[in-house]
């Protein structure tokens, strides 16, 4: 019985498919894409798990994502002979194949590129926050299809590279430091100068408002119902809005400790006339 | 206050430091500096060890640059090497031990921190900012507070240089430490006006001083640089 399974698999396996390739030569190029593909999997995760906390988290990605590729194309340049595909003539009829493609599906190729380009230039990279055609959030991944976006409020957005590419990039923290400003108001009645060095205080006190470059408090104009005074501080760029919003704060209670009043606004009404009692 | 301790007999008192252990079956880590305040807890009795670490880690870490300014520039004449000493301020690491594999559980500072940037904001670093004296001898400083650091800078170029602060990059920074004082030796090779290579040797100051853990080896993080190229000015 099983004599007779055997020999009917063998029948099977030499079964001729196209030219001299046999079902046997099919079964054993698919066998070495899967084995190929398991491989390039487990690479990619002992990658992840070996690098998680000694690379950068694009960085990583790039890596895994190319030792990935390079398994597959590897394992598919091995098993193209077995199938009798000469690859010299592949290439030429890849390109051929891949003119018509470019025009058949100008928007897929154009991702393509654009994906490529971005790799290339990287005005952006995965962690970073972003804006971007309208999209404002944290770069979660980058293929080279399209940019994977998780806005603030935690939305799944899929922006195709071309966008990407063609559209005005601003990323915030690709600059190591970045500045920021606030308008303190305070009375008419109070001292400025007094005003400006308790700020001054205050953001000296803070850890990440940078030293240098050192922040400017100055007085800036007359307002409607007090004088303004202008802070501008630098902060690291990955952390400059947690400095932002803990240091006005701690300028309001400080001022306040200190006597000098935030003004709310106020006019003053002057009465033509007094009624005669 | 730097050592090695067992967690059933931790117990620190040092200015407003207060480090303890609450034994009750479990082993509750607790320590207290001014406003921070930490706890963990651990199901046995552990060696922990204390002692200086790289500056750089609070109030949490964003760099692993240290940039000590001079209160006053320091002129170096063209080829020519001196010897100053600095101070530079003090984080404590507090490390779990079971063997060889050791591990942060806590870092804190008598120090308050203050950052600032080296450089452009495009192409700069980050750094943990200090300001310190020059001295010609070893200082006498806070141990708790401050270290200090013998910094040979040689002048290669053909050129006065005016020095008003050095960057290093802390990954390779080596401290020392004793009963009475922490130290850490670096080098300032000054290329030009503008530029400068720094480094750190793994030597104590003095005989006898203990070789401190260094953070970046209890969270295994490889050193891919061991000098840092100061190219924003010297």
């Amino acid at each position: 019985m099983i004599e007779e399974i055997l020999t009917f698999v063998m029948q099977i396996v030499d079964l001729p498919l196209y030219g001299d390739v046999k079902v046997r030569d099919l079964v054993f190029a698919v066998t070495v894409i899967i084995i190929a593909s398991v491989i390039a999997k487990f690479v990619a995760m002992s990658l992840r798990r070996s690098f998680a906390d000694k690379m950068r988290k694009d960085q990583l990605e790039l890596l895994v994502k190319v030792s990935y590729a390079l398994i597959i194309i590897l394992a598919f340049v091995s098993v193209t002979p077995v199938l009798g595909v000469n690859l010299t003539g592949l290439l030429v009829a890849g390109g051929i194949l891949g003119v018509a493609i470019g025009f058949a599906s100008q928007r897929v190729v154009s991702n393509f590129l654009s994906g490529i380009f971005l790799l290339a230039e990287r005005p952006i990279k995965i962690g970073d926050q972003i804006v971007v055609d309208n999209v404002s959030g944290i770069v979660e991944d980058m293929s080279i299809m399209s940019t994977i976006v998780r806005t603030f409020d935690g939305l799944y957005v899929r922006i195709p590279n071309e966008r990407v590419f063609s559209s005005n990039i601003t990323n915030p923290v690709a600059n190591v430091a970045r500045r920021f400003e606030y308008v303190v108001q305070i009375s008419y009645s109070d001292d400025a100068k007094k005003a400006i060095e308790i700020i001054r205080n205050v953001i000296e006190r803070h850890p990440f408002a940078l030293k240098i470059p050192p922040p400017q408090v100055f007085v800036d104009s007359f307002g409607e119902s007090g004088v303004n005074i202008i802070a501008r501080i630098w902060a690291p760029s990955k952390i400059w809005l947690e400095v932002k919003t803990s240091l006005l704060w701690e300028i309001k209670v400080e001022l306040e400790k200190n006597g000098i009043e935030i003004p709310f606004p106020q006019r003053v009404i002057w009465f033509g006339k007094t009624r005669s009692t | 206050m730097y050592g090695s301790y067992r967690l059933s007999n931790l117990d620190i008192s040092v200015r407003d430091l207060r480090l303890w252990v609450e034994k009750g079956g479990l082993y509750r880590y607790r320590r207290k500096l001014g406003n921070s305040e930490i706890e963990k807890i651990f199901l046995s009795d552990q060696e922990v060890i204390l002692n200086p670490v790289e500056p750089v880690n609070l109030p949490r870490s964003i760099t692993n640059y240290l940039f000590i300014q001079f209160s006053k520039p320091l002129l170096v004449e063209p080829a020519s090497s001196v010897e100053i000493y600095l101070t530079f301020p003090i984080e404590v690491g507090v490390f779990v031990v079971k063997g060889d594999v050791l591990d942060e559980i806590d870092v804190f500072s008598f120090v308050n921190p203050k950052y600032a940037l080296y450089g452009e904001p495009r192409g700069g670093v980050i750094a943990r900012f200090w300001q310190s004296e020059i001295f010609s001898n070893p200082p006498n400083v806070d141990f708790l507070e401050n270290g200090v650091m013998r910094l040979k800078i040689q002048n290669v170029s053909d050129s006065w240089c005016e020095v008003t602060k050095v960057v290093f990059d802390v990954f390779a920074m080596k401290i020392y430490y004793s009963d009475e004082i922490v130290s850490s030796i670096a080098e300032m090779k000054i290329q030009s006006r503008r530029i400068a290579e720094t480094s750190f040797l793994d030597k104590p100051m003095f005989e006898g001083m203990k070789k401190a853990i260094e953070l970046y080896t209890a969270r295994r993080i490889p050193i891919l640089a061991t000098k840092f190229t100061m190219e924003w000015g010297i």
